[in-house]
């Protein structure tokens, strides 16, 4: 028995629970991947029901269906390209105004509809109640009361989706704008009408009169003619209304929004201030905010550096102990050595990064998002961001890159343009990460005290800023601003933070597996084939000559790009100690280390970087960070020997 | 005698105290049918609900030059202080 297939969507704004929908969908039966050729994040997932095969597509959350955000552009090609069954409309009962500008645009696009009307608990609490008869007669639109987070209204969800498919979903209605918009709607849409379209014709002159980028570019491929008729419209519209015709566009839609908003609810004074209320206000305190920030994530980074750390050491230990075993199967001969050094290692390496940092770094991570305070960490941080051409919403990865650089490029994705991705991502690449931290305090913080250890770590701020600040300047393109929704402060979904995690943690590996593995082979075929002593003498010009280093820190450099930490463990190994005193002045292990905190992104970090960036630059900031370390640590070995303030 | 004086000022957002409230009256930017610059995050903002006419009230002004958080259209909306210097705003004293 073949069952029949169905394809369902959902659509809604952010932090309205619309991912956890998803879950309570399709439960484990899922798929995390991007949008073909976009750096979105494709969340897929399927169930059966009463006979059905049913394919749910997660959107991502938007505010509206313009062209500000790659996440925008996504959701609607989606919605035009794929034409799904249904769309669900997951729409936030406490904001429902907000929220139906939304509903509303979906309307115009001429998709069948229906609404999951979610949080109405968060809702009521709030003093909201809303006539649920009444929201669906005004917009002809079946709606579900949902409060996903406790798994209630799912099935009913679910039951009302397939029996408006079956019944032959009507498309919904769309709203009227006033008169004289209308007239001209008409107007452009007759003249749409003789060329062949993707998008609903109303649909395209409304977005042309909105002066969407993209359905203007679209057409006038198509025919100019028809954009010169369009501008003359919006002309018109604008010397009616005195204000810009996008304006007074969107203004009517949010109007017809406004309108059943408060024909629907029903707003009951509240007798005292919520908990999440008084939360939100201390925590974006004047005065208080900040240091709780400080403390927060402190904390954090303690709870991972100390767990991690340990399990990391118990794990290492663990998986070393098999290498006695792998000698007697193999016999110490080269074969023995790819396979334990090149392919093992690289597995070690994984694991032991991998799972004792990077698991508890999401879990957090991703409890601080479902919960709100990374919204209020980047309300806070929003001035601190500028500085360096960012806004707020950049201090969360930025933060992540202190933990891994991998999660943190990945992460620069929350920003909304690709320019400012690229910018947060070049900016993260510098952040010393969890590794770079072990050999910073391993060796400069061990053997020339903490102070020189907080001096490195002032120095790579002053580079982060002083860089952002000039790639903003260099990269074209309009300038960054905050705008965030600042939503209610809420117990995040347990379930829903661990599949998050999950997908994070797969992602991880796919990116930095294959590699590790395959540069650790490279390197171990160079140290057999005795490359590495030749590569170190090619590259002392820049170590030893510039640097003031000793010719053997040519090939720890080498090793680093695999991993950071790798640049201590092998040099120790080549030096036959873990005293580097003996081997290196002090000023020698400062400049090492300012250089093994710049350099170059690890591998894994690089193909994070091709992931969201492209080839070329991925290329471009790994070549830029060569030069700048380059340059860095030659000056720095310079002026610390003459100002002789570290023995050389 | 003494009359009730209704004075309306047109202000940039970010001259409202924390608690005060407005109304929009435009955004302070080139924006329109064909112009690009600017574009973006306009639209952004508008999509938002900061459309001509709506009532906002600034919650919380954050120190530093900080952003400026804002009710509107029953939710919570942080906007960077450039941003928020292109708003304007009737205030009726």
């Amino acid at each position: 028995m073949t069952e029949k297939k169905l394809k369902i969507a959902l659509a809604g704004n952010a932090n309205v629970g619309k991912s956890v929908i998803f879950n309570q969908l399709t439960g484990l039966h899922q798929h995390i991947g991007n949008w073909p050729g976009k750096t979105v994040e494709k969340a897929e997932g399927t169930l059966h029901f009463k006979g059905y095969t049913i394919d749910i597509i997660d959107l991502p959350g938007i505010y509206s269906l313009s062209t500000f955000s790659l996440e925008e552009i996504v959701s609607r090609e989606y919605i035009v390209d794929e034409k799904p069954d249904l769309v669900i409309n997951v729409v936030d009962a406490s904001a429902l105004e907000r929220n139906l500008f939304f509903t509303l645009q979906l309307m115009e696009l001429e998709t069948p509809l229906i609404i999951a009307l979610n949080q109405i608990d968060m809702a009521e609490k709030k003093g909201i109640k809303i006539d649920l008869k009444r929201l669906g007669e005004k917009l002809g639109v079946s709606v579900v009361p949902t409060i996903a987070i406790k798994g209630k209204g799912i099935y009913e969800l679910l039951e009302k989706a397939v029996e408006v498919i079956e019944k032959g979903a009507a498309k919904p209605s769309a709203i009227s704008y006033g008169e004289e918009i209308e007239e001209r709607i008409r107007r452009l849409t007759e003249a749409l009408g003789k060329i062949r379209l993707k998008y609903p014709a109303r649909w395209t002159a409304i977005k042309l009169l909105e002066g969407d980028e993209q359905v203007k570019k679209e057409i006038y491929d198509l025919s100019p003619e028809i954009l010169q008729v369009a501008e003359n419209l919006a002309r018109e519209i604008e010397e009616i209304h005195g204000h810009p015709c996008p304006t007074v566009v969107v203004s009517e839609r949010y109007e017809v929004a406004g309108k059943i908003a408060r024909e629907v609810q029903q707003i009951l004074p509240r007798i005292k201030p919520q908990l999440g209320e008084r939360l939100h206000e201390v925590t974006i305190h004047n005065i208080l905010g900040y240091p709780i920030m400080i403390l927060i994530f402190l904390g954090i980074f303690n709870v991972i550096f100390m767990l991690g750390g340990y399990m990391s050491e118990i794990l290492n230990g663990l998986l070393y102990g098999y290498e006695p075993l792998f000698e007697n199967l193999f016999g110490l001969n080269p074969l023995k050595e790819i396979i334990w050094g090149g392919i093992m290692e690289g597995v070690i390496a994984n694991i032991t990064i991998a799972l004792p940092y990077i698991i508890p770094f999401y879990l957090i991570l991703y409890v601080l998002e479902d919960s709100g305070y990374l919204a209020r960490a980047a309300f806070l941080t929003d001035t601190l961001m500028h500085k360096m051409g960012l806004h707020g919403k950049a201090f969360i990865p930025l933060m992540l890159g202190y933990g891994c650089n991998v999660p943190a490029c990945l992460g620069c994705r929350i920003m909304e343009t690709e320019r400012e991705r690229l910018l947060a991502g070049f900016v993260v690449t510098l952040i010393p990460c969890a590794a770079r931290t072990t050999v910073i305090l391993g060796l400069v913080g061990s053997f020339l005290g903490l102070h020189w250890a907080l001096t490195l770590y002032a120095i790579n701020l002053i580079i982060v800023f002083l860089l952002g600040k000039l790639a903003f300047k260099v990269l074209p393109g309009e300038p960054t601003a905050l705008i965030m929704e600042m939503p209610d402060y809420r117990l995040p979904h347990f379930k829903t933070v661990i599949k998050q995690t999950w997908f994070r943690l797969e992602e991880f590996l796919k990116i930095s597996f294959p590699l590790i593995i395959l540069s650790g082979l490279i390197i171990k075929f160079m140290e057999i084939f005795n490359l590495l002593e030749p590569i170190s003498r090619f590259l002392s010009p820049v170590t030893v000559t510039w640097l003031g280093l000793p010719e053997i820190t040519g090939v720890t450099l080498i090793f680093g790009i695999l991993r950071k930490e790798l640049t201590l463990v092998i040099l120790a190994t080549l030096l036959g100690t873990t005293n580097f005193q003996e081997a290196l002045t002090p000023l020698q292990m400062f400049v090492f280390t300012l250089v093994v905190m710049l350099y170059v992104p690890c591998v894994a970090t690089i193909a994070a970087c091709i992931k969201e960036f492209g080839w070329k630059k991925a290329a471009i900031i790994s070549l830029l960070e060569i030069i700048l370390t380059i340059s860095v640590g030659g000056l720095a070995y310079r002026i610390l020997a003459i100002l002789n303030l570290l023995e050389h | 005698m003494l009359t009730l004086e209704v004075v309306e000022m047109e202000l940039p957002l970010t001259a409202l105290r924390e608690g005060e409230s407005g109304v929009i009256t435009s955004i302070r930017a080139s924006f329109g049918w064909g112009k690009g610059g600017g574009y973006g995050l306009q639209k952004r903002l508008m999509d938002m609900g900061l459309t001509p006419g709506t009532k906002i009230t600034v919650v919380k002004s954050a120190p530093f030059h900080g952003p400026i958080e804002i009710n509107v259209r029953g939710y919570r909306l942080a906007i960077g202080r450039g941003m928020a210097e292109k708003i304007l705003v009737e205030v009726q004293k």
